[in-house]
């Protein structure tokens, strides 16, 4: 399965492939996480808001491929993507293990993954840093095998996103 | 005269953590403190009061290793709603697992927030096993800390501090796992339960391709 979820609409013909999903955030109805722990404790891998996002965070479970299309605030996914990525909780555990080296949540069920986050914005070179470093740590917390963070600017991420399905395609 | 705004940005405040760490910064601050809990509704509220204050201080928890989605949507609505007057900001977070310094990209965040803000950044608390800490036997290490980073912001000696439990990685994962599995007991799940692999299923809706 490959997922691109976007914080915006994409304008691209996308193959008509069952393997490719994609989400425009923008248009869904997605809640804030209210931190209950519910996922993890009470319905352990179903979050308890039935919302939209109950749609998107099977998916990203089950995808080795993710483009993420991001816009970036204060060196962190802006306000639609941090919203739904917040609400992909149900897909870990509440138990810890060591991962390189350090605490990281169990993982249910969740393809380790090629990620590619296409971030944009009016983005200074410290803001690319801090969010390139989020991306790593990211890494460890959302099964990313690989990342490759893309800074484009807005009038080019359709074509961008085109330019990735394409590869998608050819392997 | 200095008096310190205790925000609350974690997205469960009233059952927060966040909240009895700002409990314990009230206690031990030795000049007066108001807290208040930051809500979708509230932000015009939140932002006329700051005037009122020398200083706030956020307390929050990491989340998805980031500021929790509420808080960032707060600071957006200070950016463009900023108050008259401008406190110093200082930071108290806290992450679940062990590692202090995995909140050092939040705390990047907040730094370049208060930079492209022109809020003078105060004394920052990075906390680890933040979840836990208050009901273990080491209490007293986040209690001392949080002494520490009150004295720090009314003196206006500003500076970074942080603390974890001090146990081995080893030592700290069964010690959460054991919290971990009282927390689903109170609900009548079991630890095997939670551990399921399960995840709900998409089922056959379909994106919004185009749209």
């Amino acid at each position: 399965m490959k997922l691109i979820l976007s914080d915006r609409p994409i304008h691209v013909a996308l193959p008509d492939d069952e393997n490719i999903r994609y989400f425009n955030l923008s248009a869904l109805k997605i809640s804030n996480c209210v931190g209950c722990f519910g996922c993890w404790t009470k319905t352990p891998g179903r979050c308890v808001i039935r919302d939209d996002a109950t749609k998107v965070y099977p998916v990203i479970a089950q995808s080795d491929e993710v483009l993420y299309v991001s816009h970036v605030k204060y060196g962190g996914y802006d306000s639609v993507m941090k919203t739904m990525l917040e609400r992909a909780i149900p897909i870990q555990q509440a138990f810890i293990r060591i991962f390189k080296g350090e605490t990281h949540h169990v993982q249910r069920a969740v393809a380790l993954k090629q990620a590619t986050i296409v971030a944009y914005g009016e983005l200074t070179e410290e803001e690319k840093d801090i969010f390139t470093r989020l991306i790593a740590r990211n890494a460890y917390n959302m099964s990313f095998a690989s990342y490759n963070v893309l800074f484009v600017e807005e009038s080019k991420i359709d074509e961008t996103v085109e330019k990735i399905v394409r590869t998608w395609q050819k392997s | 005269m200095a008096k310190i705004m205790i925000l609350n940005g974690s997205p469960r405040a009233p059952k927060s953590n966040s909240k009895r760490y700002a409990a314990l910064f009230a206690k031990y601050c030795s000049i007066a403190c108001t807290y208040f809990e930051i809500s979708k509704s509230n932000h015009a509220a939140l932002r006329s009061e700051m005037e009122k204050y020398s200083d706030v201080l956020f307390v929050f928890p990491l989340y998805a290793d980031a500021l929790p989605v509420g808080f960032l949507n707060f600071l957006k609505f200070l950016e463009n709603n900023p108050p008259t007057r401008k406190p110093v900001v200082s930071i108290l977070i806290n992450c679940g697992f062990f590692e202090y310094n995995q909140n050092e990209i939040a705390v990047r965040m907040m730094r370049l927030f208060c930079r492209q803000n022109h809020y003078a950044l105060g004394s920052v608390l990075m906390l680890g096993s933040g979840e836990a800490i208050l009901d273990s036997p080491f209490q007293f290490l986040a209690a001392a800390k949080i002494k520490q980073l009150a004295a720090s912001i009314v003196s206006r000696s500003y500076r970074v501090f942080h603390v974890t439990m001090p146990l081995t990685r080893k030592l700290f994962q069964l010690a959460s796992t054991y919290y971990w599995v009282q927390y689903g007991k109170k609900f009548g799940v079991t630890k095997k339960q939670m551990q399921t692999m399960e995840i709900e299923s998409a089922g056959e809706v379909r994106s919004d391709l185009g749209h």
